[in-house]
């Protein structure tokens, strides 16, 4: 087993009620360290975030592409609140795997719902165990989705095996009546699989097989 | 992790939006509603807030206080004392604070002309 870089942004948040505040914006329950979505008014995905605490701020990391995405998405709703936010992505490297190597010296170690995810200074000489070929076979072995290929703003948590990630009675957040509706029904659209090759709607292509966001029957 | 210091890693500069000069407006049903809360006490005042959050992403903050250290700007409607805070102004410019008679749903609503939508239970808008 092992480790992969991941190519992460870390924001550090200060200020008061930093929980509430990202927990009335994001899928989960949001209540100490987690992983959570922010999704938009349609129940698109914003992007994936871990929550950190550290003392009393908190660090987020997320999806580097969707960076830009999250901080205005954030910064939009301060509204007065006296929360900073800090972007410490050229301190740090972040890492995640399934918690077997060494930890990095001085790291921040943190349960993510895609495994164990490190958060290591950049002055660390770490290097990673895994390339992106292991860690994707990782994920298909397991039905994880991930980042920039599952995980993806044209669809909605519960059609990409995040329906963990989503509470089901946390009450409102952005996005919430959507896919509560979704979960009522029964109605989801689509779902995330596991399927041998070859096979359609491939979203990460493994060796022997692959994961698959599929249209509901 | 390293958290950075001021030197190497300072607060992100958010686009904060400018403040705008609130007009709001109130119904005859939500100012006797407001009559009965209040009588004849007028030191205190209406707060009519936004927070982030609810289905859509912003949700309405309706307080009676008597002071707040959220920098507000201050009116008077119908001879109440309103307070709306300046970092929400520019979602609060235009409203109208309505009463609602039900029994399931009722209570003070706002109509706000700003809201691109809302959400079913009127709480939350965007």
């Amino acid at each position: 087993m092992g480790m992969v870089r991941f190519d992460a942004y870390t924001l550090l948040l200060q200020g008061d009620g930093l929980f509430d505040f990202l927990d009335g914006l994001s899928t989960n329950l949001v209540s100490q360290s987690c992983t959570t979505v922010f999704t938009d008014r349609t129940a698109k995905i914003i992007d994936v975030c871990e929550i950190i605490a550290i003392d009393s701020r908190v660090a987020l990391v997320g999806y580097a592409p969707n960076k830009e995405n999250v901080v205005h998405h954030l910064s939009e709703r301060l509204l007065g609140r006296p929360i900073t936010i800090t972007d410490i992505s050229h301190l740090n490297h972040v890492y995640i795997g399934t918690g077997d190597d060494e930890t990095p010296e001085n790291a921040t170690v943190h349960q993510s719902h895609f495994g164990i995810l490190y958060v290591v200074s950049t002055t660390s000489d770490y290097t990673a165990s895994w390339d992106m070929d292991s860690w994707n076979e990782h994920r298909i072995e397991h039905c994880i989705p991930f980042h920039g290929h599952e995980i993806t703003s044209r669809v909605h948590p519960l059609a990409c095996g995040l329906g963990d990630l989503v509470h089901p009675n946390k009450g409102c957040y952005i996005g919430q009546e959507i896919l509560t509706r979704m979960r009522s029904r029964g109605k989801q659209g689509h779902r995330l699989e596991v399927r041998d090759n070859p096979t359609d709607n491939v979203t990460t292509l493994g060796s022997t097989r692959s994961l698959c966001i599929v249209r509901d029957q | 992790m390293d958290c950075g210091t001021c030197e190497s890693a300072s607060p992100l500069q958010v686009h904060l939006p400018d403040e705008v000069d609130v007009e709001l407006t109130m119904t005859e049903k939500a100012t006797s509603m407001l009559n009965d809360a209040f009588g004849d006490d007028r030191s205190h005042a209406l707060l009519v807030g936004v927070l982030s959050g609810g289905c859509s992403g912003y949700m309405y903050d309706l307080q009676i206080v008597e002071s707040t250290e959220t920098p507000c700007q201050e009116l008077n409607i119908n001879g109440f004392r309103v307070l709306v805070p300046k970092a929400s102004s520019h979602l609060l410019n235009g409203i109208e604070i309505d009463y609602v008679d039900r029994l399931m749903g009722g209570g003070f609503k706002i109509n706000n002309p700003n809201a691109s939508s809302s959400c079913g239970c009127g709480e939350s808008f965007a």
